[in-house]
């Protein structure tokens, strides 16, 4: 069946590959099928079996959501209605859920639409997982069906959810009960659907989502079970065709004693970590109460905290807690205001030396704001021209870049009057609504043009092949730059706005915020305030 | 058998019972003036004289009409063994027209009598009418709906040709729903159930459906959605919420049931926003208040400023942590973006308004744990 599969999806192969399949490589193959045969053993879980006491204190908060669960998915064979779990982001939905089923060790099909983002892939991931399918190079990574509509999804998953729960059956009558340790329990199969809500996205006027909502009145298999997993509650999936909305199962964002019994599991010095999460835990939580938030902060707090310490098998007493509190104390308020930043590994030993930096010069730290990341001069002078085009209007472009006019004109100061200071903040506020303005292509061009031309003057050796680059003509110039631009608005550093009304051509917009591109001018040595438009 | 394993047995025998939709329709469908008997008959009638026909059924989601066909069809199907051939349609799977045509090839055989769910395209409903009037085969058209509407959207040449026959599904009464729970409830007495434990179950049933504090609960949660298929819902918690220790039901099942159905589920998330969250959500309030047309996230933030200068909040965070925070509040549908994306502008200048209604922010924030009460005197002014 994948051979003739393979020959009616044309695909496009590599010279190399054509040219290999014909020769030895078929023997490997083989081998690689032979040595792995599916069965319905690849529906289930699997791993160690593990009890309902193990389940509830693996998971010590959500007793009241796992008894929940497991009363509506009820004993083996007994049929149930869709159920829906909601809950925020990280709050133990998804792993519950598959614990659960390893628990009940019965068989299930999973499908997430993160990873199946359209819905030919739905339902070739379920279709393959049914029909016990592996992708390997055999088959060239195809599915086992190609599924595009719903209709035909529908005729398939009914076929093969029958043939799978017929083998069930069939299991469960053969083996005695002595060989049934690791086999499927019963004979019904539940099918997970997680991250529903994006759904919602894929195609507004598509019946996709009460296709979905509707999957178990269509199939009308009491065999089957339907376990949607959703990060936003049942009112927001409102829809003009009619379903009956399944059982809704809620978790609540974790409290600050569930997230203390949390943190406190597999901890080494029980003790010791209680009384760094006295500390932390409370004004962390004001914050954010999510645990992917908080376990990374806390990691390297801990670390922090724990600095003191000879013997981190150490139980604190108080006078003990009290000294490790005062020399911890002002690492919370800085680290509060950097609770979601991502620091990139490479930095962390970086970061030992911005620490030492960030400790003799705290009062001017603004002067030693580096940027921590690498860009080609063009791509800053680029960057530069972009958010001067966004910031100033388009009038003032004569007089700013023109180098036949003197420099000194716009530097004239003006007599601070009350309404000139009024206008000012007006002119400030309106800025923070608008936002940003729009530039076409040309003048961007136009202005990257005067900016490098003018900073060309006190070029050192390093910048000599940008110097060879912008001297070596136009059209290597421009095919530079229009890369350059290219690159920067996939980093969202420029982003294309609406089009012009009048010619319909593109627009962009700089993104950036002035302290960054200050930073960026001051690695350039470029004097950016000169050219900012100030009202 | 131990009484635990009656108590399971009990159980899984309801558990059946709710998931099975032509036993739950049975009851409804005893009385001659019910949809089921009009159906079955309309198309008995139309079988034996050699007839074309088409009726409607139409009838709020959840409402039976499905179950109701389903128990005809099977009927005349038993009664009719080799005389009719079924087609179904839906408007779901087969809302393009080629696939409805390949699937009707696919269902088809030899006579066609024709099943359809949610009207689909016309021009396939109108091919179908008219062949029904010219070939001389027989078919009958049925089409469900949960559109009470649905003939006016039909076009006028297909309307034309549509008999008008429309079998209304209806809320069920009072004397129905108790009906319906005595049918689904009540275990069997016959050899296939231990006689002493059915016995008691059932007179324990008896003086549950009697009370008042029951009808009560059976009669609000019919307020809310009276079409059978909730019921059945919220009578499958019932039954999984029903502890294997008590061996009969009992009215906490039910009010249980019925807490764990009737969800604010706005409230809940405010709840499970952090402070700071709360911080914007009141910001942004304020904005609304203050009538500020359209505002972003800088407004925003400029009001937290200005918050925390007057009244010297210990709450104040960097700009990157509070639109971080600002971000999960979109996520979580609280708030949203009032343009849509053809403008393209980053996240802080996008105007953005509030989801939940003040009342049911400030009910939130009355039900929040150790919320500060700055937050509750900024609501008020």
């Amino acid at each position: 069946m994948g051979e003739e599969d393979i020959q009616q999806i044309t695909r496009r192969t590599t010279r190399s590959f054509s040219s290999s399949a014909a020769t030895g490589n078929e023997a490997e193959k083989t081998k690689i099928s032979e040595s792995y045969a599916p069965n319905l053993k690849d529906l289930i879980f699997g791993g160690d079996h593990l009890s309902y006491d193990d389940l509830l204190s693996s998971f010590p908060t959500r007793g009241v959501q796992i008894s929940q669960i497991v009363h509506l998915l009820g004993p083996l064979n007994a049929p149930m209605l869709p159920i829906f779990i909601y809950g925020g982001a990280s709050t133990g939905k998804t792993s519950i859920i598959l614990q659960i089923f390893r628990h009940l060790n019965r068989p299930f099909v999973y499908a997430s639409y993160r990873t199946c983002y359209s819905p030919c892939l739905f339902f070739e991931s379920i279709l393959n997982q049914l029909l016990l399918y592996k992708k390997n190079a055999v088959n060239g990574y195809s599915s086992s069906k190609r599924c595009e509509k719903p209709s035909d999804f529908v005729n398939f998953l009914h076929e093969s959810l029958l043939s799978v729960i017929n083998d069930l059956k069939v299991n469960t009558r053969k083996l005695s009960s002595n060989k049934l340790a690791g086999q499927p329990n019963g004979s019904m199969v539940y099918l997970i659907l997680d991250n529903l809500e994006l759904v919602r996205d894929w195609d507004k006027s598509s019946t996709i989502l009460p296709f979905m909502f509707n999957l178990y009145d269509i199939l009308k298999m009491p065999e089957v079970g339907l376990i949607y997993i959703s990060n936003t509650s049942p009112d927001t999936y409102y829809s003009n065709v009619g379903y009956v909305e399944p059982i809704p199962v809620y978790f609540p964002e974790y409290t600050e004693e569930d997230l203390r019994q949390i943190f406190l599991r597999n901890q080494a010095n029980q003790k010791l970590y209680s009384s760094f999460l006295d500390v932390v835990l409370k004004p962390f939580c004001r914050v954010t109460r999510r645990v992917d938030d908080l376990s990374t902060t806390f990691s390297s707090l801990f670390r922090k905290y724990c600095e003191p310490l000879n013997d981190l098998e150490h139980v604190p007493n108080e006078e003990m807690k009290r000294r490790l509190f005062s020399h911890f104390q002002p690492h919370i308020a800085l680290s509060l205001n950097e609770i979601f930043e991502v620091h990139s590994w490479p930095l962390l030993e970086v970061e030992s030396n911005k620490e030492k930096k960030r400790k003799s010069s705290i009062r001017s730290s603004e002067y030693f704001a580096e940027l921590d990341f690498h860009m080609s001069t063009s791509a800053k002078y680029l960057l530069i021209s972009a958010f001067l085009a966004s910031r100033n209007p388009a009038t003032l472009d004569a007089s700013l870049f023109d180098s036949t006019v003197g420099s000194d004109s716009y530097k004239r100061k003006r007599k601070a009057s009350v309404k000139s200071m009024e206008q000012k903040e007006a002119a400030e506020q309106e800025l923070l609504v608008k936002g940003p303005g729009t530039f076409p292509l040309e003048r961007l061009l136009a202005i990257f043009q005067c900016i490098s031309s003018v900073a060309e003057g006190p070029l050192d050796e390093e910048y000599d092949n940008d110097v060879l680059r912008f001297e070596s003509g136009d059209s290597g110039f421009m095919s530079d730059v229009l890369m350059q631009l290219s690159s920067l608005c996939n980093a969202n550093f420029i982003i294309k706005g609406g089009s012009c009304p009048l010619e319909g051509s593109t627009r962009y917009r700089s993104t950036i915020t002035e302290d960054m591109a200050l930073k960026v001018a001051r690695s350039l040595k470029f004097p950016l305030p000169n050219y900012l438009y100030r009202r | 058998m131990g009484f635990q394993s009656q108590v399971e047995k009990a159980k899984n025998l309801l558990r059946t019972r709710l998931c099975n939709p032509n036993f739950i329709i049975k009851p409804l469908s005893d009385s001659p003036d019910s949809n089921y008997c009009k159906l079955k008959f309309t198309i008995s009638s139309s079988i034996t004289e050699a007839c074309n026909n088409s009726i409607l059924l139409v009838g709020p989601r959840g409402s039976g009409k499905i179950a109701v066909l389903e128990l005809a069809l099977n009927d005349l199907l038993q009664e009719y063994p080799d005389t009719i051939s079924l087609i179904r349609l839906n408007g779901l799977l087969h809302s393009d027209e080629n696939c409805a045509f390949k699937e009707i090839a696919k269902q088809l055989c030899l006579e066609h009598h024709l099943l359809f769910s949610k009207m689909g395209k016309q021009r396939l409903l109108y091919s179908l009418l008219d062949a029904m009037n010219t070939v001389t085969s027989q078919a009958v058209v049925i089409g469900v709906s949960c559109r009470l509407d649905v003939d006016q959207l039909l076009e006028k040449r297909i309307r034309s040709r549509f008999s008008h026959r429309k079998l209304l599904f209806l809320p069920p009464s009072k004397e129905d729903v108790q009906r319906l729970l005595e049918h689904v409830f009540s275990l069997p007495t016959d050899s296939s159930f231990p006689h002493d434990y059915a016995a008691q179950f059932n007179g324990k049933l008896q003086n549950l459906l009697a009370d008042d504090r029951f009808k009560e609960i059976i009669s609000s949660y019919l307020d809310l959605n009276s079409t059978i298929n909730h019921l059945v819902r919220f009578l499958f918690i019932v039954v999984s919420l029903w502890e294997s220790k008590s061996g009969f039901l009992s009215l906490e099942n039910f009010k249980s049931a019925l807490s764990s159905i009737q969800r604010q589920p706005k409230q809940e998330c405010i709840k499970d926003c952090s402070i700071l969250e709360l911080y914007i959500l009141v910001c942004m309030k304020r904005l609304e208040v203050k009538e500020q047309n359209s505002y972003n996230f800088n407004s925003v933030m400029k009001e937290y400023r200005s918050v925390h200068d007057s009244f010297q909040t210990s709450d104040y965070y960097a700009w990157d942590v509070c639109l971080r925070s600002f971000e999960r509040l979109i996520q979580r549908e609280l708030i949203c973006f009032t343009d849509n994306r053809a403008h393209g502008q980053s996240v802080e200048f996008r105007p953005v308004k509030l989801l939940v209604s003040y009342v049911e922010l400030q009910g939130g924030l009355k039900s929040y744990r150790s919320c500060p009460i700055i937050l509750q005197k900024l609501m008020d002014h």
